[in-house]
């Protein structure tokens, strides 16, 4: 069965083509415009991994992150975080208080965030 | 001068001296009483053997008739005792003893004595000294009887010594000399009072006397006893006038104090007057001086002698000043930066903390500034780019995504590649304009936005326009409607820069207006002014943010505004473009219903 993928990003062109790469890589995908949106569709579905922006209205990708620890199903949830601000220095932190898996840094390869939500449900596995 | 002793001063010299003079005459005094005693005393004894002697001659005669020589020896050795005579004898004529008071020389010969010869009347002597030293006067008179000489009398007297003498005088010596010398010292001591204040004075005058001559007088006044010191006092006074007395200075002098107190008056307006807060505080931490704007910034009046961490920090928490409050460390230099809660704003202060040592203040220097300006510049830079940041790399990721994805993929169909390039293709774009903009903003900042007029028809002008944004129109289903004027003259104005102006405008009205809405472009020439008003039916501004939709980089927080692409620039861009023609824009917008942008310029 086929790994499901949350994308959020109010970028919706990136999303977009982030959507692709994962689709042909076999996810079963879904996407959302914000943090809001996001988490309502996590209580619909459960993920086994998200790939979410920083950089959104309403609800950063930070404060997606804390608010999903909360659901039940998402505490171990693997989750990546595309950012535009250079966050990737502030990685270890994030990981052992948010659980953050891997930060990107715009602009970031799709095949890469590919590659790397395969070798994390693999790990989880 | 017989010795010199400067340190003695004046007025002991003189007692020194009157001492001195004094005991050499109460001695020469004495030695002078010594000798007039010694001659008195001498003369005195002389009177009296001369009289003794009359009558011991005229026994000697009377005895001599009545007994012959038989008596004469016990009437000598009477005489000797009566006299204290060194002895006593009778020679005869024909120069033997024929009696004497020392009885062995009865019979012999007599000896004469060397010396000086003396002569009272008919008696006569000799002043001799004998083998023992001492001096005797030895007096001879001729023994008569029936008018015929039997003999000579002689009677030798011993002279006082001059330490007899001085013996004698020594028992009157309590009272000769130790009175007038108890007179001497007591006059000493009054003198030495009625000198006591030229001894001040004199060492006034010494100190003066080793200055260099330039130096300038400093004199004091003495206790006053006597009108001399009071004298000496108005001297003093005489002097400090004269010195005060800028009329008796020298015109250099006078031109020094002018330009010194003149420059202390403008140090002090300067200082009151600087728009930074200065303050002084003494090592105990008590204000000894504020200017004025320590009260403006503090928004509150500061009186001196109170402490400055007191206004500093009124309220309990002390976290922000803690580097001007540690006690350990109040003797280095501290900055650190207070926000104040004004009534109608906050504020953020920088204060600093200088120790200063030197002779005339001790304590520390504190500058206050206020730095709100600064603070919502930097977070107005920081905003920026932020802003800058994230325009740039979204465009930048998306492009990236897409061609990274079409090089990658092998199995994108055409349609796929097509709405690929598209967004490509869109993204660049909007990157070049985000670079145009942010070229233009930064010339606006720099003043170096320029405007070039030139000769324009409206007609050509609009019709550009409306090339441009009929497209945009057309993709949405918006009714767009130009209402333009009948007569359309030449105007004055920069022509690629007004039209980047109503595109923006329209195609921000295009942009925020949902699907199938109304947009108006409605040009009116009035005499010397155009208006244009651009009115939509989009989703409208809110009122809170109505007063800052011409701020660069401001982006309303409303969603449907967000999930937009913008930067933030444009209507900042296009109100300074309007305002360099001398014109002005102005919104009015109703939320949900639309809003209308109108630009009046004056035109030629």
């Amino acid at each position: 069965m086929a790994k499901k993928a949350l994308i959020v990003d109010d970028n919706l062109a990136l999303a977009r083509v982030t959507q692709f790469a994962l689709d042909r890589a076999g996810f079963e995908t879904q996407t959302a415009r914000n943090g809001r949106l996001a988490l309502e569709a996590a209580q619909l579905m459960q993920f086994d991994v998200v790939v979410t922006d920083q950089q959104m209205p309403e609800l950063t990708g930070i404060e997606l992150c804390s608010e999903l620890r909360k659901l039940p199903g998402y505490q171990d949830c693997p989750i990546i975080l595309l950012t535009a601000k250079g966050l990737e220095l502030e990685l270890p932190r994030l990981r052992e208080e948010l659980g953050i898996s891997g930060v990107f840094s715009k602009p970031f390869s799709p095949a890469a965030v590919v590659r790397a939500v395969e070798d994390l449900l693999n790990t989880y596995v | 001068m017989f010795f010199r002793r400067p340190n003695l001063g004046l007025p002991r010299r003189v007692v020194a001296y009157y001492l001195l003079f004094c005991v050499i005459a109460v001695a020469w005094l004495s030695v002078g009483v010594l000798v007039t005693s010694h001659s008195v005393l001498n003369t005195r004894g002389v009177n009296s053997s001369l009289s003794r002697l009359g009558k011991l001659t005229a026994a000697l005669e009377v005895e001599y008739i009545r007994g012959g020589l038989t008596n004469l020896q016990s009437l000598v050795s009477q005489a000797k005792s009566e006299f204290r005579a060194h002895y006593c004898s009778i020679e005869s004529p024909t120069g033997k003893f024929l009696a004497h008071s020392n009885p062995q020389f009865i019979g012999q010969k007599v000896q004469e004595h060397e010396g000086s010869h003396l002569r009272w009347g008919s008696i006569t002597g000799v002043r001799f000294t004998d083998e023992a030293g001492k001096t005797h006067q030895e007096y001879r008179v001729t023994l008569m009887a029936h008018g015929q000489p039997f003999g000579s009398l002689r009677v030798a007297v011993s002279e006082p010594s001059l330490w007899c003498t001085f013996s004698e005088v020594a028992r009157l010596a309590p009272i000769a000399i130790l009175i007038p010398l108890a007179v001497v010292a007591l006059g000493a001591v009054v003198l030495g009072r009625v000198t006591s204040p030229i001894s001040e004075i004199s060492k006034q005058i010494q100190h003066l006397a080793e200055l260099p001559q330039e130096a300038s007088v400093e004199l004091t006044t003495v206790p006053v006893h006597d009108t001399f010191s009071l004298g000496w006092n108005r001297i003093v006074e005489a002097l400090a006038r004269l010195q005060e007395n800028p009329e008796n200075q020298s015109l250099e002098q006078r031109l020094q104090a002018a330009t010194s107190s003149r420059r202390e008056s403008q140090h002090a307006d300067i200082l009151q007057n600087l728009p930074e807060g200065v303050a002084v505080t003494d090592m105990e931490g008590r204000i000894t001086f504020v200017n004025r704007a320590v009260a403006s910034l503090l928004g509150e009046t500061v009186p001196e002698g109170t402490e400055m961490q007191k206004w500093l920090c009124p309220s309990d928490d002390t976290t922000e000043a803690a580097p001007l409050l540690d006690p350990q460390l109040a003797s280095r230099p501290a900055v650190c930066e207070l926000h104040r809660h004004g009534e109608h704003a906050d504020r953020v202060l920088r204060v600093s903390r200088q120790p200063v040592k030197n002779p005339r203040i001790q304590g520390q220097v504190w500058c206050l500034r206020d730095i709100t300006q600064q603070k919502l510049a930097e977070k107005m830079r920081d905003q920026f780019i932020d802003t800058a940041t994230h325009e740039l790399r979204t465009p930048l990721s998306n492009i990236k995504a897409y061609a990274e994805t079409m090089v990658t993929c092998d199995e994108i169909d055409v349609e796929e590649q097509k709405e690929f390039c598209n967004i490509i293709n869109s993204e660049v774009t909007r990157l070049a304009r985000f670079v145009d903009d942010l070229l233009s903003i930064s010339s606006m900042e720099m003043g170096s936005l320029s405007i070039d007029k030139q000769k324009v028809e409206t007609a050509r002008l609009l019709e550009e326009v409306l090339e441009k944004v009929d497209p945009v129109m057309q993709q949405k289903s918006i009714t767009f409607t130009a209402e333009l004027p009948e007569k359309m003259p030449e105007v004055r104005l920069d022509k690629d820069k007004f039209i980047a102006v109503l595109v923006n405008l329209l195609g921000n009205a295009a942009k925020y207006t949902p699907n199938g809405g109304r947009v108006t472009l409605r040009v009116k020439l009035d005499n010397s002014l155009m208006q244009v008003d651009v009115e939509d039916t989009g989703v409208g501004i809110a009122p809170e943010e109505v007063s800052k939709v011409f701020e660069k980089f401001f982006r309303s927080s409303d969603p449907r505004v967000q999930n937009e692409t913008g930067t933030g620039l444009g209507l900042s861009l296009a109100c300074e473009v309007v305002r360099m023609h001398g014109g002005e824009i102005t919104v009015e917008s109703i939320l949900n219903q639309g809003s209308t942008f109108t630009i009046t310029i004056p035109v030629e």
